[in-house]
């Protein structure tokens, strides 16, 4: 029951089993010293497969045009996915922070790319600005001496990088599969193989007239606000009440464990 | 590029996002390290939500990811004041060391041989030969208490 | 006027007041009656017994009336045959059938083919006919049921004043009188119901009551073992019985002893011993099913009666308290076993066959059980064999199938329930003083101790051993002359010959034994058994004036009733045995047998007077006797009476033991592999679990990690059967 691979499945199942191996290499492990420079080489062999997967980069040539925002879109991409293993695998977690924070602004700068102005922004300020700088200062609350043993070490290595490494594999293959552009030859031959795989291509629904109108409108922040607040106005309102849950929570956790015996190397709070 | 096209690198970087943070979670015992990746995951499907959200010319995408941004803030705070407690009561960042929730017959998992810390040479600073070499004890250099 | 409505009410009172005393005492006895539970009671029984009374004086007015009637069909007939007798029996039969109300009717039940079940011709006025079943509670009046009725009464009224004394201090003092209410309610309505099942229903009733009252004292292992004996060995006739009543069933269509008239949906039918049926004798079946009918009931009537091989039962049941052994084993319960064989008298006459197994079990079982009898030590275990050996000779006397036959033998029930019972209830008195002790070799020399219990023991050992002028004579003797009668001329001839001289030899035997008791209790050096302490005097009057009455009832009923032959004549008014059939046996055996009675007298004297020789004064006899007992030949028939000639031992080879093994094979069978089934089902979720439970471990990660397996599982599933 499993279908024929076709050459684009082999191709993300490599990538896909490059990825697992390199980020086991990268994750803190104990011995090998050359475990992370291998590690990142896969990595980025593994990225480069990826990419070669996607159809954008093999049609350089349809127009030159769109050639600047590709090479933007490219660029965004490999910083946050870099990002990404970097903030996965440091051993120190400070450096993961950091890494993240890169990540971060990838992400930020893609949501830019797509349109999202506010969604740009409030990604820096508040995830990077305020989530983040709270890992900091807790990391710096909850330091102890030294590098502790438990950053040194990966807790099942291989089975989770299996298990990652599985997941972004069929989730690949199922949106590949899902808007894979109509290609007829391959079409014939999964139909007669049996495989009833009810794809009919994936049509863009709507028109670049209707999304210059909404989403890419120069107005996006007040169409935003509006939909914001009238479609979405009570989840707004709970997302604040949530807010002030989540406030009133943390502080009542972190008053409890002020009257809590100090142990061993506990920290001194600030 | 057309917007299929957009969509769908945009999906693979979301799945690829996903993918690692998920890898992070499973396999790194600091916990604010596990946090962190948790918060990667979301970021993934953040990007994937945007990408829908243009490819349909809906703006509940962004709606979504608004929410999620909001959502992830108090899941920050209260998951970190939490590890807080948890690290007064142990003293250590380890998720290894709450395994009191096991079944009452199981034994606890232990470490069996860890790595040896990577202990970094001490970097002394370079001085000119000229006047007396000040003198300067191991402890202070070494010693890193706090951040 | 109210003639009808007055007799209804007799006997539908009869019955009821022992079942109110039941319900009262059950009600109330524990906790507001308790010492005085035996004032319902009493006033029941004697309630009962002044109405048997009247209920007996009824038919006996009608009785009058039918010896008129019977006299005209007499006269008119006399002409045409010179037999003296001639003239239509069925006149004289009396009967007054009273329904309460109908239990179960199912229509069209049966349709009876034209033949027997053994293929000879079904009779007459059955043949072919559809039969609905009916179960009337219905109740009778005739002489037979009044005789039961008077005789159950009177002696439950006397052993219940007796109990007053014997079960006082007892804890489950009511719980007794409870019981025995019931069981006198049983017996009564198991003389008086008119119907096979109904019959059937307070035969086993008064075999419950048989089995609680045995095993009254629970806490006694013994006496619980002696109850259930009691109760399955009962079980064991019963099943004859209720065999005989399905064939009765399928042969006849009905199971009334008495005739339904006809209704509008239904024709009439005549009852099993019912004046239709009784009038033509041809409309009885003969034959393998006759045969097979009867002997099914005798089954059931030795189960009841306690005959061999049945008879097992009776000793053991002395567990019970005395009353109760008087009551039950003595005078009533086990007398309905007799009652049924005469209520039956007619199917018997049509199988003639059937009537010598009665009479040979009946003689057989009276020699058998007086042949154990005269080497037992326990008192009550005589007075038991005692009884089987009685009921033995009232077999036998229904089994002669003569009028004289069966009159005697429901006469010897009627002696026989005084007599018996005085001498359980001495026996009791004995046993009361002795603090429970009541081995003769224990105890002894008692008649200065117990003056009036040794006085009355006499008039009922003389009663027993037949002595002229005492009751046992009369009957006994009658018995024994219908046995020789029969046995000069008439089918089957040599076997009531045989009969006749076993029970004059089992005569001598009761007399022997009888007095053996008598003189070893009350005679010889006074030894009182260490348990009397303070109990060990005479008992006092509630207990003795019971015994007193007994006594002048064993030494006068006999002559009495035989007087004229009172009893005879007014039992033969009774549908059963008012017919062509039994009457035909009346001309023979008129002539006295005086010489039988001398002969019979001189028999007990001698039975008397080697007890008295052996056992009296200083026992050199007896010494004698034991050294020629202990020589190998001796000894083993000595052993073989002691041992109740074992069939005891051969019930528990060949019934028991398979039984208790195949109980234990089943019993390990239902442990280990039925239990052990269930038990697995009990221990699968354990050993699962404890395959599952690793996956508990408390980590976090580990966690985390199962549950993207689980997810990568779905979603691999869902894209791979994407179809």
């Amino acid at each position: 029951m499993i279908p024929d691979l076709t050459p684009t499945q082999i191709l993300t199942l490599t990538a896909t089993v490059l990825t697992a191996v390199s980020l086991w290499l990268l994750l803190p492990r104990g011995g090998g010293r050359f475990a992370r420079p291998i590690g990142v080489v896969l990595g980025l062999v593994a990225l480069g497969l990826f990419v070669s997967r996607l159809s954008g980069l093999t049609n350089l040539g349809l127009g030159a045009e769109g050639l600047g925002a590709k090479i933007v879109f490219w660029v965004l991409a490999a910083i946050t996915v870099v990002s990404a293993a970097g903030a996965v695998t440091m051993r120190s977690p400070v450096y993961c922070a950091i890494w993240f924070a890169m990540t971060l602004l990838g992400t930020a700068g893609l949501f830019l790319f797509q349109g999202a102005q506010f969604l740009g922004v409030a990604t820096i300020v508040v995830y990077a600005g305020a989530i983040l700088v709270t890992f900091l200062f807790v990391l710096m609350l909850a330091q102890s001496e030294g590098h502790a043993y438990y950053d040194r070490v990966s807790w099942e290595g291989l089975t989770s990088a299996a298990v990652g490494a599985v997941m972004i594999g069929v989730l690949t293959m199922v949106i590949s599969d899902a808007l894979a552009p109509t290609v007829p030859v391959d079409k014939a031959d999964q139909a007669a193989a049996g495989e009833v795989v009810a794809k009919t291509a994936v049509v863009d629904p709507s028109t670049e007239e209707a999304r210059a109108a909404e989403i890419l409108s120069p107005q996006h922040m007040d169409h935003l606000g509006a939909q914001l607040f009238s479609k979405h106005l009570i989840a707004v309102e709970v997302a604040g009440t949530l807010l002030l849950v989540a406030l009133v929570g943390a502080v009542a956790i972190a008053i409890q464990g002020k009257q809590m015996p100090k142990t061993a190397g506990g920290a001194r709070h600030g | 590029m057309g917007e299929l096209e957009l969509l769908h690198g945009y999906l693979i970087i979301g799945a690829l996002l996903f993918g690692i943070g998920l890898v992070g979670f499973l396999a790194r015992r600091n916990m604010i390290v596990m946090f962190l990746a948790a918060e990667m995951m979301l970021q993934g499907i953040s990007v994937s939500l945007v990408a829908w959200g243009r490819f349909h010319n809906d703006w509940g995408g962004q709606m979504l990811v608004i929410f999620i941004l909001t959502v992830a803030a108090c899941e920050a705070a209260i998951a970190l004041a939490l590890v807080l407690m948890l690290f007064h009561s142990s003293g250590r960042l380890d998720v290894a060391v709450w395994q009191h929730l096991r079944e009452s017959n199981q034994l606890p998992f232990v470490d069996q041989e860890l790595p040896e810390a990577e202990v970094e040479e001490p970097v002394w600073p370079e001085l000119t030969p000229a006047g007396v070499e000040p003198e300067h004890s191991l402890d202070e250099v070494v010693h890193r208490g706090h951040v | 006027m109210f003639e009808g409505d007055k007799i209804h009410l007799l006997m539908a009172l009869i019955p009821a007041l022992p079942l109110l005393s039941t319900l009262i005492v059950a009600t109330f006895g524990k906790f507001v009656l308790r010492e005085r539970s035996h004032l319902p009671v009493i006033a029941a029984m004697a309630g009962s017994f002044v109405l048997s009374l009247l209920l007996l004086y009824e038919v006996h007015n009608r009785t009058v009336l039918a010896d008129e009637a019977y006299a005209k069909t007499e006269t008119t007939d006399a002409a045409a045959t010179d037999d003296h007798h001639a003239g239509d029996p069925t006149k004289k039969a009396v009967e007054e059938v009273y329904t309460l109300w109908t239990w179960a009717a199912v229509d069209k039940e049966y349709a009876r083919g034209t033949e027997n079940v053994d293929g000879t011709a079904a009779p007459a006025d059955v043949a072919g006919k559809e039969f609905n079943f009916i179960v009337d509670v219905s109740l009778r009046a005739d002489p037979l049921t009044a005789i039961m009725l008077c005789v159950v009464t009177f002696v439950s009224t006397l052993v219940m004043i007796y109990a007053v004394g014997y079960m006082h201090g007892d804890p489950s003092y009511w719980r007794f009188f409870t019981y025995m209410s019931l069981f006198v309610f049983s017996m009564t309505m198991l003389v008086s119901v008119s119907n096979f099942v109904m019959l059937y229903v307070f035969w086993e009733a008064v075999g419950v009551s048989s089995y609680l009252l045995v095993g009254f004292w629970f806490e006694k292992p013994s006496a619980v073992a002696a109850g259930k004996k009691a109760f399955l060995v009962n079980r064991v006739g019963d099943f004859g019985f209720a065999i005989a009543i399905f064939l009765i069933w399928v042969t006849y269509g009905t199971l009334n002893f008495h005739d339904t008239a006809a209704t509008d949906t239904a024709p009439a039918v005549a009852g099993i011993l019912g004046q239709l049926r009784l009038a033509d004798p041809t409309l009885y079946v003969g034959g393998a099913v006759g045969l097979a009918i009867c002997l099914c009931l005798l089954t059931g009537a030795c189960g009841k009666s306690a005959q061999f091989p049945l008879h097992v039962w009776l000793p053991d049941a002395m567990e019970g308290p005395t009353p109760v052994s008087a009551l039950m084993h003595a005078a009533t319960m086990v007398t309905a076993g007799v009652y049924m064989i005469a209520r039956c008298t007619p199917l018997f006459m049509a199988s003639p066959h059937a009537q010598h197994a009665v009479a040979a079990v009946g003689g057989f079982t009276a020699l058998f059980a007086a042949l154990i009898a005269i080497t037992q030590t326990d008192l009550k275990r005589v007075l038991a064999y005692s009884t089987i050996s009685q009921l033995g000779y009232m077999f036998l006397g229904l089994g002669a199938g003569t009028v004289a036959g069966i009159s005697a033998g429901m006469f010897h029930l009627f002696t026989h329930a005084f007599f018996k019972a005085l001498l359980f209830l001495a026996a009791g008195s004995v046993m009361h003083a002795m603090g429970g002790v009541i081995d003769m070799r224990k105890i002894g020399g008692l008649r200065h101790l117990m003056p009036k219990t040794c006085w009355t023991f006499w008039f009922g050992a003389l009663a027993l051993s037949g002595v002229f002028p005492f009751a046992g004579f009369w009957s006994k003797d009658a018995i024994i002359a219908a046995a020789g009668v029969r046995g000069e001329e008439g089918p089957a001839a040599t076997l009531y010959t045989v009969l006749f001289w076993a029970s004059l030899f089992t005569a001598f035997l009761t007399a022997l034994y009888t007095f053996r008791a008598l003189f070893l209790t009350f005679y010889g050096r006074e030894r009182i058994a260490p348990e009397a302490g303070h109990h060990a005097h005479e008992s006092p009057s509630v207990m003795t004036l019971p015994l007193a009455i007994l006594a002048f009832c064993a030494l006068g009923a006999g002559a009495l009733f035989d007087w004229h032959s009172i009893f005879a004549n007014f039992l033969g008014h009774t549908p059963s045995l008012a017919y062509s059939a039994v009457a035909a046996t009346a001309s023979h055996g008129e002539h006295s047998h005086l010489g039988l009675a001398v002969f019979s007298t001189f028999v007990a004297l001698s039975g008397v007077g080697l007890a008295a020789y052996l056992y009296l004064g200083d026992q050199i006899a007896v010494t004698k006797l034991t050294t020629w007992l202990s020589s190998p030949f001796g000894l083993r028939l000595y052993q073989l009476s002691y041992g109740k000639f074992f069939v005891d031992a051969i019930y528990q080879l060949i019934i028991v033991w398979p039984l208790q093994l195949l109980a234990s094979v089943l019993g390990w069978f239902d442990r280990r592999v039925i239990d052990g089934l269930v038990n697995l089902g009990g221990h699968l979720p354990v050993r699962l679990g404890a395959l599952l439970r690793p996956l508990q471990m408390g980590l976090l990660p580990f966690y985390a990690l199962v549950m993207m397996l689980g997810t990568l599982v779905l979603i691999g599933t869902l894209f791979m059967w994407r179809a």
